[in-house]
């Protein structure tokens, strides 16, 4: 099959990703927003006849060591986890874009004096940098979130930047600064809208491991703290009765996987249409 | 002299592209025989079907018989044993053909190890000789360079020198010097000529500059979307050519004979491989094209190892 | 100075900037932490006089900069402070637990390239099956949350079949086989995350190294396929799988400290959690440091791997 045929029949099979991807992230969101109109009960009702009682018709993911409906308590925990998932990166894209612009643009000791302590950021694995904010701070889900945006954010600057540099110097850019745009005005409306591409990319990507890791941070206890409802929480509680009731630990994981799922294909099936140079990872 | 490689009608199609149709043609032991034509037309492709390098989706049809036997009817291992051994291929691009993570002798060493039941210094000790041979200075310390380290010419010695490794019976040069600066060239053509006349290795040249079969070759053979138009010894290429796209492409060539203004052209443009005209492909734009041409003329001959594929010039010998 | 002593040392100085700047952060930990952290991290423990003592012990009542130095000589001397709520010194909890997460991690970041470089490479020279099993293995093991996974083992590992323990840990000295039982179940959990990132990225580089123009030589070299698939490829995809791994490390070694908290491993990862928990900032404040160094050494050793495999690095040429 000759070359283009490859590449064409690649092309189609990404797109495909990227529609399924998107259309589950739909769901999902959909399901977030929705949480209290879907779930069946109170998420806190304590109900002791149902302790560690299996799944069934009135409970379809089964009820916890409470006896509390899983599948209620998934839905609003969900709302919380993604919530945090996407407001981390959403602040993360918020700073690290213009970081990554002005860096990339005017190059130079901008340049240093921007990315150096950006740079820093990325000399600690991104789970340490995260603890290590919230042992300052205190544990919480706004502390998880701000944590995350902190990790993230030297990502997206750095692939922002890559990118800017790659565009700076393309034709259109040098013809507008003929014109007499300024470097500002250029900056703003010819560079920044066309190196935008791989950092939505990464930012798509960014999300699913954001989830992944506020479920962490929850998980150890160093996330959301109960009364607020979060995915990893369950996690560490449906670990305790493992045995006699796996469907606590099951169904929590399975919408952190499935979600991961989704933002990783939309990130591979919009890579081929916004970053073909891939700076994005 | 015996025919080392013969091509008896040779087709290959790549899906509903012909890139090759019916090649019949006869290289003897010893010669230089030189495949010419403009980018496009088939040479890489027959030199990749000699080899047996062509991608699966390639449909070969047709007869290549080296050394007497049918290469194409051979199970892949066999043509494998071959390659490298007794047929081998130097490509266009030198730093394309050498992978940069490894040393440019140790490259020489790995081809002569794959076929010869050497050890490692054995092994290494050919190729440093080799390696001298093709004309590397110093070629014990170069041993163990990286290719990016050589220039353009030295690394195209290098895989001449590779691709001599084993002495083998043929050597197809996929337009040697097309990627080398032109003093450089005359150097490597020089080399192969060198090589040839103490090895007695057979070389085919696939060139699409007529300067350069000039230069070496002993025959030549004329290509043109996919077909061989004209086969002959070079000096009556050049003195008294037959076909009319021979004939075109010499006219072509900036000599001193030429007046001032512009080069003659042919008119028209290469055909579409996928929808090739019926008979002979260059009728289209044949200054004496005939009713006849809507089929393919056969390869005949007026002069003892002079063929031409043209009705026109076997109607003008009729009369 | 050869390039390459020289790219060795510019790695290796580069790394000291990067490591005193982590200690500079590190440091800052617990002069940041609002309120006075001497108060929170003793607790109930507190009264003026040891919150004095201890505060005068920190320095804390010492100009920031003297702190610094201060501690940074106590580093030199391998003093790392003392954990005061269990009043040993840090030197020796540390000490303790970084052999576990050590052992955690090499074991587990080996399994991956183990259970991943022949995947992807698989992946790559056969595709069809072996491309799609390795498509599926990659989505999974990047979508499915390392710790979840761990669970999910658990349930089917010890609690299902009760052939491995679910936590608990005795040191490799003690008892080999029963540290191998119960490090099992973090490794294969750890491990099998790792090994769908190495197994991509190892099908990516493949590809793009088979895919290189030198490859056609190669098997016109008449190259057994499986030496142009190991030999070449492979060394030349290098680079990039060991990109990926030494990035990789910094992930794990956060998976690792969720994974250790989760089975019971008495390492550098769960002693900071719980740390963290208990307010016992001294203690965090060492087991931060000894992560980020690992991490910036495992960095700095994965940089030299570079400039030994690829011979580009060492002409200087831009990565």
């Amino acid at each position: 099959m000759s070359a283009v045929a490859v590449a064409l029949r690649t092309r189609r099979r990404l797109r495909g990703r990227a529609a399924v991807g998107a259309a589950i992230l739909v769901i999902l969101v959909l399901v977030a927003l929705l949480a209290p109109v879907l779930a069946p009960h109170d998420p806190n009702a304590i109900d002791p006849s149902r302790v560690l009682a299996g799944p069934d018709a009135s409970h379809p993911f089964g009820s916890d060591a409470l006896g509390r409906d899983v599948l209620s308590r998934v839905l609003f925990a969900y709302r919380v986890s993604l919530g945090v998932a996407v407001g981390s990166v959403l602040v993360a894209m918020a700073v690290g874009i213009p970081l990554g612009l002005l860096a990339g643009y005017h190059g130079g000791w901008v340049d240093s004096l921007l990315m150096r302590p950006v740079d820093l950021l990325l000399a600690l694995p991104a789970l340490l940098l995260a603890l290590s904010l919230i042992a300052i701070i205190g544990p919480g889900s706004g502390v998880a979130l701000f944590a995350i945006a902190v990790i993230y954010l030297p990502i997206l600057a750095r692939v922002v930047r890559g990118s800017v540099l790659g565009v700076k110097g393309e034709a259109y850019v040098i013809g507008a600064r003929a014109r007499g745009v300024s470097r500002t005005g250029c900056m703003l409306r010819h560079v920044l809208p066309n190196s935008l591409g791989p950092a939505v990319v990464q930012a798509s990507v960014l999300m699913g491991f954001a989830i992944q890791i506020e479920a962490a941070l929850s998980f150890l206890g160093l996330g959301a703290q109960p009364p607020t409802p979060s995915l990893g929480l369950m996690l560490a509680d449906g670990y305790q009765v493992l045995q006699q009731a796996p469907w606590a630990d099951i169904y929590p994981g399975l919408a952190i996987a499935i979600t991961v799922l989704a933002f990783t294909l939309i990130g591979d099936g919009l890579r081929d249409h916004f970053d073909p140079r891939g700076v994005s990872r | 002299m015996s025919a080392l490689l013969a091509l008896r009608d040779v087709s290959v199609d790549y899906g509903p592209v012909s890139a090759v149709r019916d090649v019949s043609l006869e290289v003897s032991e010893g010669e230089i025989f030189g495949l010419v034509g403009e980018s496009g037309c088939g040479k890489t492709t027959l030199a990749l079907a000699v080899m047996g390098l062509l991608p699966r989706s390639a449909q070969v049809q047709g007869g290549i018989d080296f050394q007497g036997e049918d290469v194409l009817a051979l199970p892949e291992a066999a043509r494998r044993r071959l390659r490298g051994d007794r047929i081998s291929m130097v490509f266009q691009d030198p730093e394309a053909a050498l992978d940069p993570a490894f040393a440019v002798g140790e490259q020489v060493a790995e081809t002569i190890r794959a076929h010869r039941p050497v050890s490692g210094r054995e092994a290494r000790r050919r190729a440093t000789q080799l390696l001298t041979e093709v004309g590397i200075p110093a070629a014990e310390r170069r041993y163990g360079d990286p290719p990016h380290r050589l220039s353009g010419g030295m690394q195209q010695r290098v895989v001449i020198a590779t691709a001599l490794a084993n002495e083998p019976a043929l050597l197809v040069a996929d337009e040697p010097t097309t990627a080398l600066d032109v003093t450089i060239q005359a150097q490597i053509l020089a080399l192969i000529r060198d090589l040839r006349d103490r090895h007695r290795t057979t070389v085919i040249l696939i060139a699409h500059d007529l300067g350069v079969v000039a230069q070496l070759c002993d025959r030549a053979g004329v290509l043109y979307a996919g077909q061989l138009v004209e086969v002959a010894a070079v000096e009556r290429i050049f003195d008294a050519p037959e076909h009319p796209y021979t004939k075109a492409l010499l006219a072509a060539l900036p000599t001193r004979t030429h007046g001032r203004g512009s080069l003659p052209v042919a008119g028209g443009r290469v055909p579409d491989l996928a929808d090739p005209p019926p008979g002979c492909r260059f009728a289209p734009r044949c200054p004496v094209r005939m009713d006849a041409c809507e089929r393919v003329p056969a390869l005949t001959s007026r002069e003892a190892g002079h063929v031409t594929a043209c009705w026109h010039v076997e109607a003008e010998a009729a009369a | 100075m050869s390039t390459r002593t020289r790219y060795i040392a510019e790695r290796v100085l580069l790394a000291i900037p990067t490591l005193l700047a982590m200690t500079v952060f590190v440091f800052l930990l617990i002069r940041l932490v609002p309120g006075d952290p001497v108060q929170t991290m003793l607790g109930f423990r507190a009264t003026p006089q040891n919150v004095a003592t201890i505060r005068h012990q920190l320095h804390l009542d010492e100009p920031l900069l003297t702190q610094y130095i201060d501690w940074m000589k106590g580093l030199v001397h391998g003093d790392l402070g003392r954990d005061y709520v269990s009043h040993a010194p840090l030197s020796e909890l540390l000490g303790n637990a970084l052999p576990v997460t050590l052992e955690l991690t090499f074991l587990s970041m080996g399994l991956a390239l183990v259970i991943g470089v022949p995947m992807g490479v698989m992946a790559a020279a056969r595709p069809g099956t072996a491309r799609r099993l390795t498509d599926g293995f990659v989505i999974l093991g990047v979508s499915i949350p390392d710790f979840w996974l761990g669970t999910l083992l658990v349930l089917l590992f010890a609690a299902t079949l009760v052939w491995l323990p679910p936590s608990g840990y005795t040191p490799f000295t003690a008892d080999p086989v029963g540290n191998l039982r119960y490090m099992a179940l973090p490794v294969l959990t750890l491990a099998i995350g790792e090994a769908a990132y190495i197994a991509r990225t190892t099908r990516g580089a493949m590809d793009q190294a088979l895919g290189a123009p030198f490859v056609t030589f190669l098997r016109a070299k008449g190259l057994a396929e499986r030496s142009i698939v190991f030999r070449h490829a492979l060394r030349n995809a290098s680079v990039p799988i060991v990109t990926v791994a030494g990035i990789q490390f910094g992930v794990l070694l956060g998976g690792a400290i969720v994974i250790e908290t989760l089975f019971g491993l008495p390492g550098v990862g769960r002693l900071t959690v719980t740390a963290i928990n208990q307010r016992n900032y001294t203690v965090v404040q060492g087991a931060v440091l000894v992560i980020a160094t690992l991490f910036i050494i495992v960095n700095l050793v994965t940089d030299l791997l570079y400039g030994w495999l690829d011979p580009r690095i060492d002409a200087g040429a831009e990565r």
